[in-house]
């Protein structure tokens, strides 16, 4: 496949929840490393951009799943998963879940005009990055990236 | 004398008669029993091995995973001649070629990942 030929990639049906799942991963990853930083400088411009990082991952997780939904149904054509697959839809789910968490208690915050983020967000931000971290490294697993060609 | 050496030349040549019909009779009986062909394609590190196999008419290939990842064996022709479910490590998938021809396939986990047996 012609890496440009735009054509053939739309058309390679699971090849596209391999391209948009780095993108929740990237901001969410980056969401997490600012509200951290955004609590222990307590500078607001950092928790302004955890927020917009989490909105952007939340709502590009939407198109992830899809994706992901349209692989297995297309490529496996819907058969029961086991084993690392199974891991991977399960993890996957979970990981969708929590992004949308971690960005629900940013909203709330910003909703209520307090302007203080509950302490509780910073574990659960942390869960979820390792279970994102978890998920991707079964979808590299999956995915063959450490195979020839 | 003379009649032994006749005798027993007559031996000789009757027995000779007889394993030939033997060894005749033991070749028919082997061709009748022959077993069906098979022939293994091993999935490793992302590849089919051989990734072309060519095999006689009735043979049934066996997919073995050997990898450490899930993988399919899904033939490439409309509509598919053959497909397997998702093979996990050391799971195996067979199919027996009836028809002569070239038959590619591929694993729809990874499509970069293919393969063909030709029948002859």
């Amino acid at each position: 496949m012609h890496p440009f030929d735009f054509k053939e990639a739309l058309l390679a049906k699971h090849a596209q929840h391999v391209v948009l799942i780095h993108f929740p991963i990237a901001l969410f990853l980056a969401g997490v490393a600012f509200d951290f930083l955004a609590h222990w400088t307590k500078r607001q411009s950092l928790a302004a951009a955890a927020y917009f990082n989490f909105l952007l991952a939340a709502l590009s997780t939407i198109p992830v799943v899809i994706t992901g939904i349209l692989a297995w149904q297309w490529q496996l054509e819907g058969q029961k998963l086991k084993g690392i697959l199974l891991q991977h839809l399960v993890l996957g789910s979970i990981s969708s879940v929590l992004i949308w968490v971690a960005w629900i208690l940013h909203e709330r915050t910003r909703r209520n005009k307090i302007g203080i983020l509950p302490w509780a967000r910073l574990p659960i931000e942390a869960i979820a990055a390792a279970v994102v971290a978890l998920t991707g490294h079964l979808g590299g697993f999956l995915s063959g990236v450490n195979g020839p060609g | 004398m003379r009649k032994s050496v006749f005798t027993g030349g007559l031996f000789v040549a009757v027995g000779i008669v007889m394993a030939g019909l033997g060894a005749g009779t033991g070749s028919f009986v082997a061709s009748a029993q022959q077993k069906p062909s098979t022939a293994d394609v091993k999935i490793d590190n992302f590849s089919f091995g051989p990734a072309a196999l060519t095999a006689p008419v009735g043979t049934t290939v066996t997919w073995t995973n050997r990898d450490d990842i899930p993988h399919t064996v899904v033939s490439t022709d409309d509509p598919k001649v053959f497909k397997s479910k998702v093979l996990d490590t050391d799971e195996k998938f067979s199919f027996t070629f009836a028809k002569a021809g070239t038959y590619p396939y591929f694993c729809s986990i990874h499509p970069k990942m293919t393969g063909k047996v030709i029948v002859q």
